[in-house]
This record gives C-alpha cells, sequence and structure tokens, in this order.
C-alpha cells in the first residue's frame, strides 16, 4: 500500500520529466502517450487506495519515507498522509486529471507547443498529488507552491499573447500574497509546537493558547484567501481564464483552487479551535459568493462568467467551514469538482466548434448543432445551481440548513439571494449560448461543428457524477455515507439535528422554489423578451456598470497599490538608483581603479611582486598580532 | 611498522601503484584512451581500498599518517574530484598533445600529496604532502608545454610555492624550537588550552608563518596573488585541480588541528583568521566584479568562497565543522562543474576564458549553458542548488557562535557575487554571439573527441548539484559521523 501511495505522485513526475526531455524529438509522433501513461496509472493507484481507505475505516495511513530536511532542531520528513479527506480529494483530483488530459488530445493538438503541455500538466499533477497526500505542512507548502507555478506556466502558455503572459503574472504576484501568510503561518506553528508534522501539532493544540491559534488559523486562511481565490485576493482568477480552456477546468475549477479549502479542512482541529477565525472565514466567504455572483450577471465572455461562478462556489465552501458544517463543504468541494470541471470543458467544447469564440453575444441555437455538449452542459448547470436531485443541490442544502441551525440567519439569507443569482446568471449562460438564433458570422456558422469524441466522452463521463453524485453520497442530508466516511477527520464537529421533515424540508423547499425562480426569470430575461436586460440595466446605470465593471476591483488596486509602487519604483530609479547608486558604484569603480593604479606595480603578472604582496600580507599580520597581543 | 599497518595504508599503496603502473605503460607507447583507462582504474583501487582500511577502525600508523574517518572521508573525495579531473583531461589533451601520459602520472601523484597532507600528524607528512602536491603541479600547470602562457604559469606557480614553504618550514622550526615536538596534535592542543605559558612570541611568530604557508596554499587574502595568475595560465582541467584537490586538502587539515583556534575567540590567531576570512570575501568578490575573463573571475570567487568556508571554521561546534565539509563538497562540485564547461569549450589554440566566448552558448549548446547557469547559480547560493545549503549551513554555524560581523560580511559580499555569476548567465542567454572569428569553432572540435567523457562529469556535476541541494540529508549524516572526533 505504501509503495502506491508513493507512486501516484511519482508517475507524473517521472511522467512530466520524460515528456519534457523527450517529448519534441524522440515522441514528436504522440507526445502525449507518456503523460497519458503516467495519469492513468496514476488513477488506478489512487483507486486501489480509495478503495484500501474505505475498507480499513477510520484507520488512516501516515508514514514517513525519509527525513527531508535537517537543520538542527528542525526537522522535516517527506511524508504522506492518506485518511478519508485525502481519499475524497484523490477521486476528484485524479478522475479530472485524467479526464483533463484526454480531452487536452483533442483540444490542443493542432498546438505549437503540444507535448510542453502535457509536460506541464504531469508536473502539475505531481504537485497536486504531493499536496493533497502530505501529512506535514512544509510538504504541504511544496505542492502548493507547485501548482502555483504550473497555474502560471499554463496560464500564460500562449506566452507570446500579451494578455495571456499578463494574466500569469497577475496570478503569480496575486498569490505570493496569500503564500506570505502561508509562510508565516508555517513559521509560527513551527514556533508555537516545535513540529510541522499533522499529528504532532494538532495533538497539542488545547495546550496553546487560544490567541495564538487564532493567529495561525487566520495566517493560514491568507494562504488560502489567495490559493482559492475569495476576496480581496480573487483578482487573479477571472484573467487565468486566458490559459487554455482544459486548464481552466483542471486548475481553475475542479483542483488548484480547491486547495485552499482543503487547506483549512485539514488543519480543523486547529481551526476549529478558533471562534474568531472560523467567523472570519464565514464572512470572507459569505461575502464573496454574492459578490462574485453579482460579477458573473453581466460578463459576457462565457468562461469569464463560469470563473466567477468558480470564486462564487469556492465563497460557498468557505463558508459552510465557517459556520462549522465541515462535511458540507467537502461534500460541495467534491460535487463542484465534477460539474464545475464538466461546465468548463463544454465551453471549451463550445469555443471550440466556434472559432475560438468567447463571446455569448454572439453565440446562440447552438442545442441542435451540438447535442452532446448541450445535455451534458445542461445537467452541468442544473447541479451548479443545485437543482433537485442533481448533485449541487444536495450539498447546497447541507451548507444552507448548516448556516441555518447554526443561527447565523444573516449568512443563510445571503445564501439564499447568491442561490437565485447564481440561478439566474447560470441559465442566462444556458440560454444565451444554446437558445435562439445563432448571432455569429457566417463563416463561423459554417465551420459550427461538435467536438471529437475524445472532447464528448470526457464530458459524458463528468455528466454521470454531477447528475447522481448528491443520490449516492448525500443521501440522507446529514447522515450520508459522506458523513460517515469522513466522520474520523471532523471527530469532534457538534452537530444540531433538525428535523428534515420539517424545519429542513422546508428550506429545501424553499431554495428550490428560489432556484425554479431565478431560472424563470433568466427565461424571461434572455429568451422571451430580450429586450428586459437592457432596459433593467438603463434603470439602474450604476449597479449594472458596478457589475459590468467589477466592482472596479482592477481599478482600485491600479490606483491604490500598482500606481503607488510603480511611483515608488519611478522615484527609486530616477533619484535613488541614478544618483544614490549609480554615484556609488562609479564612486567604487574610480576607487578600485585608482586601487589598481596604485596596486599597478604589484599586478604586472610577475612572480617577484606577487612574492613580495606575501611578504606584505606576513607584515600586515605580525602588526595585526602586535595590536591584539594580550587583549 | 606492522602488517596491519600495511593493511591500514592500502588507499596509499593503491595511489602510489598506479602512478607506477601509469608511468611504466607509458614507456610501450600506449594509446591516450588506455592511459586514462589505467588512471581511472588505479583511481577506482583506490576508493575500493577506502572501505577496508575503515572496516579496521581508525588507527595510526607510525607517528606520521593517521587513518581515521575523517581522513578516509577527504581521500575519497579528493580522488573522485581527481577522477572528474582525469575525464575533463581526456578530450581537453586530446585536442593538443599527442602523448599526455606523464600528465596522468603527474595528477595521481599530486593526489597522492593531497591525501598525504589530509592523513599527516606530523610537521614532517604534513611538508612532504605539500610538497609532493606542488612539484606535480608545477609540472602539470605547465604540461602542455607549446604554449608560453601555461609555461609562464607553471614557473610562477613554482616560484611562489617555494618561497612560501620556506616560511612555512620556517615557522615548523619555530614552533619546535619552543614546544619541542612535531605532533600536530601538540600544537592543536595548544589552542584549546589557550596558550597559557607557552604564549611566547617565538610561538607566535612561529605560527603565523605556518599560516603564510597554508593562506598561500588556501588562495586566500593576502596571500591571493597568485590565483588569478595561475587560474587562467593553467589549462583548465589543472586550474580545476588547484582549486579543489590542492586547496581542500588543505582545509581538512586546518579543520583537524586549527579547530581549537574557534573554541578561543579571543585568541590573536582567532583574530587573523577573521581578518583574513572577511579581506578574502570583501577583496575576492569585489575585484570579480571588474573581471571579463572568465577564468579569473572564477580565481577571485574561489578567495570569496575560501572566506565563507573560513568563517564556519572558525564557529564553534559540531555544526560547524559540518558545515566546513559540506561547503567544500559543494565547492567542489561546482567548481569541477564550472571549469569542465571552461574545458569542455576550449579549443585547441586557446582556453575559452573571456566572456565573449560564452555569448549566444544558449542557442549553440543549450545543455551545456543549463549546466554552466545550474552551475553558476549554485556558486551565487540561489535555492535548491547545493551551493545554496552550503552557505545555509554557514550562516547557520556563524549565527550559533554570534559571528555577526563576519556574517555581515558573508551576506553583502555575496550579493555581489550574485552581480557577476548572472553576468556570465546573461551572457548565454541573452546576448548575441559574436561574429566568430573563421578559425574552427572550439565547440565543433570538443565534440570530436572525449566530449562524451567531460559530458559525464557534466551530468553528475548538474545532477550533484540538484540532488543536494534538495535532499542534503545523507551527505549531512555521513558528515556529522565523520567530524565526531574534532574537538
Amino acid at each position: 500500500m505504501h509503495t502506491m501511495i508513493v507512486l501516484i505522485p511519482l508517475l507524473p513526475l517521472a511522467g512530466f520529466v520524460v515528456t519534457l526531455l523527450l517529448g519534441k524529438r524522440v515522441l514528436s509522433a504522440r507526445p502525449e502517450v507518456v503523460s497519458l501513461a503516467a495519469v492513468t496509472a496514476s488513477w488506478v493507484l489512487s483507486m486501489i487506495v480509495v478503495a484500501h481507505v474505505f475498507g480499513a475505516h477510520d484507520k488512516a495511513i501516515d508514514f514517513n519515507l525519509f527525513t527531508w530536511v535537517s537543520a538542527g532542531s528542525f526537522h522535516v520528513q517527506w511524508g504522506y498522509l492518506v485518511d478519508s479527506l485525502a481519499a475524497v480529494m484523490l477521486i476528484v483530483v485524479s478522475t479530472i486529471g485524467m479526464l483533463v488530459h484526454y480531452y487536452s488530445i483533442g483540444y490542443m493538438r493542432s498546438d505549437g507547443g503540444y507535448y510542453r503541455f502535457f509536460a506541464y500538466l504531469n508536473l502539475f499533477m505531481f504537485a497536486m498529488f504531493t499536496l493533497i497526500l502530505a501529512n506535514n505542512y512544509l510538504l504541504v507548502f511544496l505542492g502548493w507552491e507547485g501548482v502555483g507555478l504550473c497555474s502560471y506556466l499554463l496560464i500564460s502558455f500562449w506566452f507570446h499573447k500579451k494578455s495571456a503572459s499578463q494574466a500569469g503574472k497577475k496570478a503569480f504576484l496575486v498569490n505570493r500574497i496569500g503564500d506570505w501568510g502561508f509562510t508565516l503561518g508555517l513559521f509560527l506553528i513551527f514556533t508555537t509546537f516545535g513540529s510541522l508534522q499533522f499529528g504532532q501539532v494538532f495533538a497539542k493544540v488545547s495546550l496553546v493558547s487560544p490567541g495564538l491559534v487564532t493567529w495561525i488559523s487566520l495566517l493560514l486562511f491568507v494562504g488560502a484567501v489567495g490559493k482559492s481565490a475569495q476576496f480581496p485576493l480573487h483578482v487573479w482568477l477571472p484573467d487565468a481564464m486566458e490559459g487554455p480552456t482544459p486548464v481552466s477546468a483542471l486548475i481553475h475549477a475542479a483542483t488548484m483552487v480547491n486547495a485552499g479549502v482543503y487547506m483549512i479542512a485539514r488543519s480543523y482541529p486547529l481551526v476549529s479551535h478558533s471562534h474568531t477565525a472560523m467567523l472570519v472565514v464565514m464572512i470572507v466567504g459569505t461575502f464573496t459568493a454574492i459578490y462574485a455572483a453579482c460579477i458573473a450577471l453581466t460578463q459576457n465572455d462565457i468562461k469569464k462568467v463560469i470563473a466567477y461562478s468558480t470564486i462564487s462556489s469556492l465563497g460557498f465552501m468557505f463558508m459552510a467551514l465557517g459556520a462549522g458544517a465541515w462535511v458540507a463543504a467537502i461534500f460541495y468541494l467534491f460535487a463542484h469538482g465534477f460539474f464545475k470541471g464538466l461546465l468548463f470543458l463544454g465551453s471549451g467544447s463550445v469555443i471550440h466548434s466556434m472559432s475560438g469564440e468567447q463571446d455569448m453575444r454572439r453565440m446562440g441555437g447552438l442545442r441542435k448543432k451540438l447535442p452532446l455538449t448541450f445535455w451534458t452542459m445542461l445537467i452541468g448547470a442544473l447541479a451548479n445551481v443545485g437543482m433537485f436531485p442533481f448533485a449541487g443541490f444536495w450539498a447546497k442544502d447541507e451548507i444552507l440548513g448548516g448556516d441555518f441551525s447554526a443561527h447565523y440567519y444573516i449568512v443563510w439569507a445571503v445564501g439564499i439571494v447568491t442561490a437565485f443569482v447564481t440561478a439566474l446568471f447560470m441559465f442566462r449562460l444556458m440560454f444565451l449560448t444554446f437558445w435562439g438564433e445563432n448571432r455569429a458570422s457566417a463563416e463561423v456558422q459554417r465551420h459550427i461543428h461538435e467536438s471529437p469524441r475524445v472532447m464528448t466522452v470526457p464530458l459524458v463521463i463528468l455528466a454521470i457524477p454531477a447528475a447522481v453524485l448528491g443520490l449516492v453520497v448525500g443521501l440522507p442530508p446529514d447522515g450520508g455515507w459522506l458523513h460517515t466516511f469522513l466522520q474520523p477527520v471532523f471527530f469532534n464537529v457538534e452537530k444540531e439535528h433538525f428535523a428534515w421533515a420539517g424545519t429542513g424540508g422546508g428550506l429545501m423547499a424553499l431554495s428550490l422554489v428560489v432556484v425554479a425562480l431565478g431560472i424563470s426569470t433568466a427565461y424571461v430575461a434572455y429568451l422571451r423578451r430580450p429586450g428586459l436586460p437592457a432596459r433593467a440595466a438603463a434603470r439602474v446605470p450604476w449597479a449594472y456598470e458596478a457589475s459590468y465593471h467589477k466592482f472596479y476591483m482592477d481599478e482600485f488596486y491600479n490606483a491604490a497599490v500598482i500606481r503607488p509602487v510603480m511611483g515608488f519604483a519611478m522615484w527609486l530609479w530616477a533619484f535613488v538608483d541614478v544618483r544614490v547608486i549609480d554615484g556609488a558604484v562609479n564612486g567604487l569603480a574610480w576607487l578600485w581603479g585608482a586601487f589598481g593604479r596604485v596596486l599597478r606595480p604589484l599586478q604586472t603578472g610577475r612572480a617577484q611582486s606577487y612574492a613580495f604582496g606575501v611578504f606584505a600580507g606576513l607584515f600586515v599580520l605580525i602588526i595585526l598580532i602586535r595590536y591584539f597581543w594580550g587583549a | 611498522m606492522t602488517a596491519a599497518g600495511v593493511v591500514t595504508l592500502l588507499p596509499f599503496i593503491a595511489l602510489t601503484l598506479s602512478a607506477v603502473v601509469v608511468m611504466l605503460a607509458g614507456t610501450f607507447h600506449t594509446s591516450h584512451r588506455l592511459t586514462v583507462g589505467l588512471t581511472l582504474g588505479g583511481l577506482a583501487w583506490t576508493l575500493a581500498m577506502l572501505p577496508v582500511t575503515a572496516a579496521r577502525g581508525g588507527r595510526q600508523v607510525t607517528e606520521l599518517l593517521l587513518l581515521d574517518d575523517y581522513t578516509l572521508f577527504f581521500i575519497g573525495l579528493l580522488v573522485l574530484t581527481t577522477a572528474g579531473v582525469v575525464l575533463l583531461s581526456y578530450g581537453y589533451l586530446e585536442r593538443r598533445e599527442s602523448h599526455p601520459h606523464d600528465y596522468y602520472t603527474l595528477l595521481l601523484l599530486a593526489t597522492l600529496g593531497g591525501a598525504t597532507l589530509v592523513a599527516s600528524t606530523h610537521f614532517a607528512s604534513f611538508f612532504l604532502g605539500l610538497e609532493v602536491l606542488s612539484v606535480s603541479l608545477y609540472t602539470l600547470i605547465a604540461y602542455p608545454r607549446l604554449h608560453a602562457d601555461f609555461i609562464e604559469a607553471g614557473v610562477k606557480y613554482l616560484v611562489l610555492a617555494a618561497a612560501t614553504a620556506a616560511f612555512l618550514l620556517f615557522g615548523m622550526a619555530l614552533v619546535y624550537a619552543e614546544l619541542g615536538t612535531m605532533s600536530l596534535n601538540g600544537f592543536a592542543l595548544l589552542h584549546v588550552t589557550g596558550g597559557g605559558a607557552a604564549d611566547t612570541s617565538l610561538l607566535v611568530g612561529g605560527f603565523v608563518l605556518i599560516i603564510v604557508g597554508i593562506g598561500f596554499k588556501l588562495g586566500v587574502v593576502p596571500f591571493h596573488m597568485w590565483t588569478p595568475d595561475i587560474y587562467q595560465g593553467a589549462p583548465a582541467p589543472v586550474t580545476a585541480f588547484v582549486a579543489t584537490v590542492s586547496k581542500g586538502a588543505m582545509v581538512a587539515l586546518l579543520l583537524r588541528y586549527f579547530r581549537g583556534v574557534s573554541l578561543n575567540p579571543h585568541d590573536t590567531v582567532w583574530i587573523v583568521f577573521a581578518a583574513i576570512a572577511a579581506a578574502s570575501m570583501i577583496a575576492g568578490n569585489l575585484l570579480a566584479l571588474l573581471q571579463s575573463n572568465v577564468k579569473r573571475l572564477l580565481a577571485y570567487s574561489s578567495i570569496a568562497h575560501l572566506g565563507y568556508i573560513l568563517v564556519a571554521f572558525l564557529a564553534v561546534g559540531r555544526t560547524a565543522a559540518v558545515a566546513v565539509g559540506f561547503y567544500l563538497v559543494a565547492y567542489f562540485v561546482t567548481t569541477l562543474g564550472a571549469f569542465g564547461v571552461v574545458a569542455e569549450l576550449s579549443g585547441a589554440e586557446r582556453d575559452a576564458d573571456r566572456i565573449d566566448d560564452y555569448r549566444g552558448l544558449a542557442a549553440r549548446r543549450p545543455l551545456l549553458a543549463a549546466t554552466f547557469a545550474l552551475v553558476l547559480f549554485s556558486l551565487a547560493g540561489i535555492p535548491l542548488t547545493v551551493g545554496f545549503l552550503g552557505k545555509f549551513y554557514v550562516v547557520n554555524a556563524g549565527a550559533r557562535s554570534q559571528l555577526w560581523w563576519l556574517l555581515i560580511v558573508l551576506v553583502a559580499t555575496s550579493t555581489i557575487g550574485l552581480y557577476y555569476y548572472t553576468r556570465i548567465v546573461v551572457a548565454m542567454y541573452v546576448e548575441q554571439p559574436q561574429a566568430l572569428p573563421s578559425a574552427p569553432r572550439p565547440a565543433r572540435l570538443g565534440a570530436i573527441a572525449g566530449s562524451r567523457a567531460s559530458d559525464a562529469v557534466l551530468i553528475v556535476v548538474a545532477g550533484l548539484v540538484l540532488f543536494l541541494g534538495i535532499y542534503p540529508a545523507p551527505l549531512i549524516r555521513l558528515l556529522e559521523h565523520v567530524v565526531a572526533g574534532l574537538p
């Protein structure tokens, strides 16, 4: 079993090395085979490991391979931990990772850097597996930085496009802020607990002052805010859509952006000890959920809409974590990975068939021409808005139920409103894309075609869990298979049971009504009376403008951060660098030149002068010793 | 000497016999390839003898030599490095010499000298080892005798090494006159006890003279002036040997017998070493800044690196000794890599030692350029390379002993290093190659003969730079075991 666990991240790493080195020349005919083989093998191994964890109930596999870093009293092991939380993550990461690899064969085939793309995908899989399987914070951090690096490489994969390379840089820089918090959190954990190993840290939580625990949790959460694109560090994720669509599906919807949620859930014994930290997590998550949903409402780029929807969904997960609905958060993560990955891959299929068009205003009527894409995306959309009985419904209602039963009524209300907005923008997307008349140019229309098998089959496969996952693992609500499975991880969650027949059923019915309302509003506004949205926007232009411009967050950062920094940098350059530093450097150069002129008689390359130098050195040493004599 | 002593000396016997075999084989006009094979075989044999000796436990053989785990570790390091130098020399000499057999004999003898230095417990063996090493080097530096540059460098080294050897000898005489013993142990004891009654001016004078001899071999300020000239003038593989084996053997000796210095920071000798360390870091880095010749640049940078090593040497405790050992290994690996690249690019006419030679190298030889960049980053101390961890351990050791001033100098001068190392990287990756002269491209020639051998060295170097930079634990464990016997 240990060997298998070690192999899960190791195989994609090997695939990365081989593909990068040999992909261009040796494997030039089929550069993808090695990386495909690697992820497929990893998937098989993952399934075996998951089955084993399921069988060996509540016995986590925790082992160290070797001492990784050792300096004085600082020892970190390279070790893995597979418990039920890691197992759930394994299912999501390995399955979607593998499907995206296959999908990419079709999507990226005509691209020049084909082999490079697969190499990076493999590297990403290695980093992501390391992140979720690590048994200590430092190894998590290694994976964390690794996925960040791959995200950067893949966002700016088409680096000759300026917007793509800019987006890559933006993602990298914004994530630095989060990583700064994470790193400080790690330092604080080590100085507090003297270890970075999960088991050793969590065992000692109750011995540490609550203030410290709060600080550690908040610093870790800063890292999560960056990686999982929460307000105010969410700005990188929409721009990250410049990357190829399979990347958006894998990294920016299904796996990497969940790392923050995973890390907070993994730190459950720590975070759940601090009421303040939980509250902060919940407030940030709730705000992000509604905020991002409002922006998604007015975006026209199909991928941007899904990107904001992802931010909103991640906000939902943090809302659940903060409210103490730990299992519900992981349930939502589990389901979200599948349906959001599906939506992204579906949008990729749409874009592919529309000759690269991403603006929904120039789409429409694709229902007939792309039947498979349409049906699978419809399932994804229904799951996302939380329609009965799709996966999202069960997960979302456990979260809202969790808020309600924890007496966070305002949070619950915001969640309900978010559900309405989500239904509205998600079906705006569906109606604009698949119904009505096609609004593209005649040239583009002529080329519309369903995507190849290698792309549609992953869609169909993903549609299955998006549809039925909730029925399989989430029933009965708050007591399904997933709850039993995750029980050992979130061992101490206080749960207030309320009767699902009474309050719970009412809440469910209410949220269903809200969702139906959202969908029908979208139907009226975008199909029956297409002039309506424009008139509504004209009535409240400030609201429309604010949403359309993403509440001016980019402008805010530009004015508040980038301009001052640039100004400071200009000042540094114009004054400090040119005058002070250059002056000093030139002065130093002059000094050394002068020195050189003085020493020139010794620097002629004659051995005698060097011998003289030795004498002089001896002389200096003797003077030195006389000076310090008896000191 | 007993039979057990003979068995203990097996590594030395193997090394000596290999030198004899290679020399005799040369008289039969054997091929270059066979000579290299014999040399490598001899080195492998020596290496294989190390565990045999180690299994018998640390043992003093006569008054002169001590073969404990510490000695054996460093002999192994020297032998492996020499093997790297041999492989680099193969292609290099194939391009310019017809019968380079004696070269390999001398290389083996020089290694023997270094090994003797590491094992010595007595002034006599110390001096003998040093001379065997030096005399071999005079000839090695001047070996490709058709070029005046090499001859000049060889003669220069001879004059200076002979002069400083005289200082060393005189220093030994003074110490003997005062202490009445030639044993290095008695010498080491002196520091541990803080000098005491024996702290007379004759003794201190003898001490300083010995430091001159050691300082010259290490190439530290103010005895550094030979390094740029010799580094530039010697053939690239020999330069690699001078920079690694010759200096490393002396560091090993210094670490064993002068450790006592670090236990007593008020000792005058401690202050002398601290001044040497600081001056080496400052002068080495600043002078490297102005260089446009890669070999000279590496010479100045090696002055600075020896300064860093001295910082760890002056720190107290087991961690400090481990830091010295680790830094030395890092320095060996990266230096071998750097001169390996220079050797591989050098044509028959001259060594590729101008920065201009490296312009646009990334386009012509991408893997070679990548290796050089990696090695330079390691020398600069960029994370994920062995050089970074080396510096980390040095700084860690210095901080534990609160050597704040030396650490400030170390960090400040390291940033200068960043500049001149990356300048070469920029030349390789950003700048366009100059219009090449009509002479045949050196890279082309290298591709014909012996470049496989140097490629192998460079691959091992690159692998080690990354491996030890990511996973240093095994080496650290080994070093902790090795230095366990030190004070």
